[in-house]
């Protein structure tokens, strides 16, 4: 290589680690933000859940359309997942984890719902059906995009257009780690929706303590069962669904975070090296003129 | 602070309030009733219409609620989800 070649390429490598350090700080500072949302949610989910267990013991949950568990014929996977890449195996592990999940169920005995592009173009590249597409693309989660997406999801499932709906997500543990998860939406059973709530804690950092709650006496309950029932089960549904939203995004973030990082540390030993390749050349250019202009000399002189 | 109780008011992703509150008048589907401190447990649905939130340091607050929501008493703790 020549040299300018070569210093044009330590230029470049330069600018190259500037925008990854910028990557790196954004979305150090989007987790955050996602984490801080998570845990402002998690009240709600886990008051709904309270009042849920409370209420029956989930004795009637069971029989509620929302919750009442079928022969799993027809499965409906929701696949969260990024829209861009540069967030290392993050995706790539999340449509894994999915695909492993719907072993054994024909092509055609799936609905897709994906949320974010790579996990659409994964099942689309496979033969499978997208029933819904959303972009991912917004750094915020949207209420009203989720809203859609329950109402689909439980008005398909009392149609029995499935028997089963799960959700393949990467849940958040701590900066380093985030783990491809799979759950089942519905039918709604309470066990799923508790896991759910205590993962909103990240395993390590700053908002990783939980407070446990204590038993409840008999209720006075107006007006039906039934009724709260139906009110409560598709919140609850949503309140979960929107926490997997949150999960994802962080895992996205700091996913995006550390890979940024290590392309940063990447590149700067890129330019250590290239740098001293650099300094060699040069040198050695040097020593080659001066030895043509000695050799020159003595030619001359003899 | 004998008087007062817990009160969450929560919408999916937002806490619209948490705190002391020394009562709360919510629109039940049977009619508007009122939850002080030491209320009897109860879960209720809700009608639409406004909450109006009396917190300990006297503050007011109001919220609107569309679509319906949810109240639950217990342990001197109310927890209204929207």
């Amino acid at each position: 290589m020549a040299l300018k070649d070569i210093k044009a390429k330590i230029g470049s490598t330069n600018r190259t680690n500037k925008v990854t350090r910028a990557m790196e700080a954004v979305s150090a500072v989007k987790m955050r933000k996602t984490q801080e949302r998570a845990l402002k949610g998690r009240p709600y989910a886990r008051a709904a859940l309270q009042i849920l267990s409370r209420l029956s013991g989930g004795a009637d949950l069971v029989r509620h359309p929302l919750a009442r568990a079928r022969e799993p014929k027809r499965i409906a996977l929701v696949i969260i997942t990024s829209d861009k890449g540069l967030a290392g195996a993050l995706s790539a592990n999340v449509t894994k984890a999915a695909r492993e999940a719907l072993r054994g169920y024909p092509v055609e005995a799936v609905s897709v719902y994906a949320y974010g592009k790579k996990g659409m173009e994964f099942f689309t590249h496979r033969g499978y059906r997208i029933t819904g597409f959303w972009e991912n693309r917004i750094d915020e989660v949207e209420l009203s995009v989720m809203d859609r997406l329950v109402a689909d999801l439980t008005r398909a499932y009392a149609a029995e257009a499935f028997d089963r709906v799960i959700v393949a997500y990467s849940n958040f543990r701590s900066t380093f780690e985030q783990t491809p998860t799979i759950r089942t939406l519905l039918p709604l059973s309470l066990e799923e929706v508790r896991k759910l709530v205590e993962d909103i804690v990240p395993s390590k950092g700053k908002y990783s303590t939980l407070d446990r709650s204590q038993d409840v006496p008999a209720y006075t309950i107006e007006p039906e069962d039934a009724e709260l029932l139906d009110l409560l089960v598709p919140r609850l549904v949503a309140a979960s669904l929107y926490h997997m939203l949150l999960e994802s995004k962080a895992s996205e973030h700091s996913a995006r975070m550390v890979a940024m990082k290590s392309a940063s540390d990447k590149s700067k030993e890129v330019v250590r090296d290239l740098t001293r390749t650099y300094n060699k050349l040069r040198q050695a250019a040097i020593t080659r003129e001066v030895s043509e202009i000695v050799g020159g000399r003595e030619a001359l002189a003899s | 602070m004998a008087n007062a109780f817990n009160l969450t008011v929560a919408r999916v992703g937002e806490n619209l309030f948490d705190g002391q509150a020394v009562s709360v008048v919510l629109p039940g589907t049977e009619g508007v009733f009122q939850v002080l401190a030491h209320h009897e447990p109860f879960v209720s649905r809700l009608a639409e219409g406004q909450i109006h939130v009396v917190a300990a340091d006297g503050e007011t607050y109001h919220f609107d609620i569309e679509g319906g929501g949810v109240a639950e008493v217990s342990h001197n703790e109310a927890t209204i989800l929207l």
